[in-house]
């Protein structure tokens, strides 16, 4: 629930910058006129647990956005800075405004609140606004920078909000180029200077099925087949605008899997159907295939690690036309166990929260990015 | 090899997994299938934490009562209840099924040694055909004279013992022997059976959110932890309020009353979490040796503390929430001329270095003005006072609320000056809630139980001297209640109010009031 209260304009200008002393000082009138107009007499609560800025472009749905913001300040009320973009603009243009994010807390009638910095910038502006963003953010409670678009690699903006952040959140999922930007965002965190801290709400969307596959390894009767694993196939469906590439799901589920299992990358290779990458482990030769479904959402369809020679395998699919999950551990022609299971999937709102609940580092992610990293670089 | 090395015998699947613990395969095994907590509260626990995915597919449930049942008709109620009491109130047929294919129904009678030899033998055709992998968590959810009888009969049929690799647990249910003896007995017979790490006895209270942060609050924080003793605070209230009845239960509440009930397992559980020594680690051992430690350093209770530091009552017909309601004694199943307390305030000391000399007010019962458990930390008030005591009229000592059920969460109140000319100053509140700092649902405690008691971490799980400690404390009290019948008239308050006004002259004797809570 939005709070009705004043959505104010400040006066700025690409010449004379942001004003941040009347930023902040209208967020101590906009709080105090919050509390005198709440009727209900339940009081209104300023929370701060994060920092979170926005970077959008024209082409980002700003109702959209902001339903998704609501949803996201609920589990993580803090100050937002949207940081609206338009780099193609012939006229440079800052402007700022502030507003409040607030929510009912059950029957109590009282208001949680966080508060929102907007600021629009275009045209030559785009370079100096970054020095705007620093002096708003809130002291002693984690930055986050959610970088709505692919990353602008070697670009000032992105670079400064970047080292402003403890985290930055990027989707793969939107690349328009997969497998070339996967192969760049590798390159970048391998090369950043300053240790970047890289969340992608794809690897959130793999969580599901990491926890699956891993979950048969819990099982003593299994536990001896995973060094024995010789195939895999990832089945996915690559993204509309680029149903000749890999989803990077697929790519980053085979890399996660190499790089957990030590599995070292020797060759890739296309075939009619995808790639193939063929890996070591030991002197134990690995396929990971990869089969392209028909484009859609990039995704995963299934996943069916084999071992012995197909004597054992291992399978998570999504079923019901991905309403639910399967999985199944086949031992044999008489041993199967498996389970249904509902696969609600998170909206965005849901992923960008629990990326926020996580400050640290993603070893694991960056480990299998490395390893999606080595076989792009290999297949370019 | 990076910052996550893989340990022996650990899934390297798992490492670097944001889910924190993961859980074996299993069978858990409900005595007392048909009844109420299996249906209201275990199963839907069970099928949450399925799909949760915090349960693998390995997994299976076996159902025993003594009613005949099929499999499928024991599914099927088993659906309708997670149906009725899980959260979404629906549940999709298609992933039903799937987790049905893991549950299985036998009927039978806890004295019959056959039965549990083909409990045996299911239990082991379940570990091949599912590899449950010989793990099993038996959970008595019967009447409490059962107890040592199905433990019992499960050492007899070999199914205590754990085959290598493999692990036996037992979850035993509330209330934990009736007195101190009954308890002492118990806990002999069933360690007959089964080693003390093999035992996990209930106390819902412990999978509790808040209760749960009552450690992270106090030892995650270096500013509390140096105010936590005689010296920063003046006294503690601990307040564990129903604003039910017996609810039908009257038949078993005549025997038990609210000591019984609930203060010597879960607000002694509570209050030993408030008061223990930082732990050396947060092992469940570790954990639980401080809660018992601190517990033997309470005072006990002489017959004169009985009479002037500790107060019952009983329910008289009154109100709740604008409803007219009838007295504990007009109740279902209870005697007309009752004399089983509804209610009790106990003033608890601790004689150690920490507490040394400051009250910890305790106060529980049925029928009070609303359900709310939480303990308010009351520290002294400032050693030398600047401002006049007509500014201060209005100011309390400052207070550190932490409110376990409803609306999880801590508040500090302080003193501020009211903006103005003139020097004025007002109590405030700073307030921390679970639901609007993380905005998140907070497990159900048989969840959280549950799901601890398959991953082999008993913390929140009483231990054997913890439960015999409480009995020991609360003895004294119960035996010179009962021989002192004419010292107090029942019922003796009206249900909807706070409870006896003698309990409130208890604390305002000591120059302070119970918190409005």
């Amino acid at each position: 629930m939005r709070l009705e209260t004043q959505v104010t304009e400040l006066t700025a200008s690409p010449s004379k910058g942001l004003d941040i002393l009347k930023i902040e000082k209208q967020l101590t009138s906009m709080w105090s006129d919050a509390g005198t107009a709440d009727s209900s007499h339940s009081g209104v609560t300023r929370a701060c647990t994060i920092n979170l800025i926005v970077y959008t472009t024209p082409a980002d749905d700003a109702t959209e956005l902001d339903e998704l913001l609501n949803r996201v300040t609920e589990l993580h009320p803090g100050r937002t800075l949207i940081l609206m973009v338009d780099r193609h603009a012939k006229e440079a243009k800052l402007d700022g405004y502030v507003s409040t994010r607030c929510r009912l807390l059950g029957a109590t009638g009282k208001q949680i609140c966080g508060e929102q910095v907007t600021i629009e910038a275009s045209g030559a502006t785009v370079d100096t606004v970054a020095s705007a963003v620093a002096p708003l953010l809130v002291p002693d409670v984690p930055v986050y920078l959610w970088w709505k678009d692919i990353p602008h690699y070697q670009d000032k903006l992105f670079d400064r909000l970047a080292q402003t952040a403890d985290r930055v959140v990027i989707d793969s999922s939107v690349f328009d180029h997969p497998q070339e930007d996967l192969l760049r965002l590798a390159t970048m965190i391998e090369n950043s200077r300053h240790a970047l801290q890289v969340s992608d709400l794809t690897w959130g969307r793999l969580t599901v099925w990491r926890t699956l596959l891993a979950s048969f390894w819990d099982v003593p009767d299994y536990r001896p087949l995973l060094s024995s694993i010789d195939t895999v196939d990832v089945n996915f469906a690559p993204p509309e605008s680029a149903p000749d590439e890999i989803a990077p799901k697929a790519l980053l589920l085979a890399g996660w899997l190499a790089s957990r299992l030590d599995w070292a990358l020797v060759d890739v290779k296309k075939n009619a159907s995808g790639i193939e990458f063929k890996l070591n482990c030991g002197a134990d030769p690995i396929v990971v295939a990869f089969r392209r479904g028909p484009a859609g959402k990039s995704s995963i369809t299934s996943v069916k690690l084999s071992a012995r020679g197909g004597a054992a395998s291992f399978y998570v699919g999504l079923h019901s036309a991905g309403a639910k999950l399967q999985t199944e551990a086949r031992i044999g022609a008489d041993h199967s166990v498996g389970r249904l299971l509902t696969y609600e999937r998170r909206s965005d709102a849901e992923r960008l929260s629990s990326e926020l609940a996580f400050p640290g580092r993603d070893r694991v992610y960056e480990a299998a990015l490395r390893v999606v990293g080595a076989a792009l670089r290999s297949l370019s | 090899m990076e910052a996550t090395a893989i340990k022996e015998n650990e899934n390297p699947l798992r490492v670097g997994m944001r889910l924190e613990k993961t859980a074996d395969p299993c069978t858990v095994i409900i005595f007392g299938a048909s009844g109420d907590l299996t249906k209201r509260k275990l199963v839907p626990a069970l099928y949450r934490l399925v799909q949760q995915r915090l349960l693998p597919a390995e997994f299976a449930i076996v159902g025993l009562a003594r009613t005949e049942m099929s499999d499928d008709e024991f599914r099927r109620k088993m659906k309708e209840a997670v149906e009725q009491f899980s959260e979404t109130k629906q549940v999709d047929a298609a992933v039903w099924n799937s987790f049905a294919q893991g549950i299985y129904y036998r009927s039978t009678d806890i004295g019959s040694t056959a039965d549990f030899q083909k409990l045996g033998d299911l239990l082991n055709r379940i570990d091949r055909d599912r590899s449950t992998a010989g793990n099993r968590l038996f959970y008595l959810s019967v009447a409490p004279r059962f107890y040592a009888q199905a433990v019992e009969q499960l050492g007899r049929a070999g199914l205590t013992k754990a085959k290598p690799g493999s692990w036996v647990r037992v979850i035993i249910e509330k209330p934990f022997g009736t007195d101190l003896e009954s308890a002492r007995l118990l806990n002999s017979q069933i360690l007959q059976h089964l080693e003390e790490s093999q035992i996990y006895r209930i106390d819902h209270y412990l999978g509790k959110e808040t209760v749960q942060n009552l450690l992270a609050f106090r030892f995650a924080n270096g500013i509390f932890e140096p105010l936590w003793n005689r010296q920063y605070i003046d006294h503690v209230q601990l307040t564990n309020a129903e604003a039910v009845g017996v609810e039908g239960r009257g038949g078993y509440y005549e025997g038990a009353g609210v000591v019984r009930d609930m203060i010597q397992n879960h607000v002694f559980q509570v209050l030993s979490l408030v008061a223990m020594e930082p732990p050396a680690h947060l092992g469940a051992e570790a954990v639980r040796d401080e809660k018992i430690k601190v517990m033997t350093a309470a005072r006990e209770f002489s017959p004169e503390r009985v009479m002037a530091e500790c107060v019952r009552g009983q329910y008289g017909a009154g109100s709740s929430n604008g409803k007219p309601v009838p007295g504990y004694r007009e109740e279902e199943g209870v005697a007309p001329d009752s004399t089983t307390e509804t209610f009790a305030t106990l003033t608890m000391y601790f004689d150690n270095w920490r507490w040394a000399g400051v009250p910890f007010y305790l106060r529980s019962g049925k029928r009070l003005t609303k359900r709310v458990t939480e303990i308010a930390i009351q520290f002294r008030e400032a050693p030398h006072q600047l401002f006049g005591a007509n500014i201060m009229e209005q100011v309390m000592p400052n207070q550190l609320i932490i409110r376990i059920q409803p609306d999880e969460g801590i508040t500090l109140r302080f003193a501020a000056k009211v903006p103005g000319q003139v020097t004025q100053i007002r109590d405030v509140n700073m307030d921390f809630r679970y639901g609007s700092s993380f905005g998140v649902q907070l497990a159900e405690a048989y969840e959280r139980l549950l799901l601890d008691c398959i991953l082999g971490d008993s913390t929140l799980y009483a231990r054997k001297d913890m439960t015999e400690r409480g009995w020991e404390l609360v003895m004294p009290i119960l035996e010179q209640w009962a021989t002192d019948t004419k010292q107090v008239s029942f019922p003796n308050y009206e249900a909807g109010t706070w409870g006896p006004a003698a309990a409130n002259e208890l604390v305002e004797g000591r120059g302070t009031a119970w918190r409005r809570s």
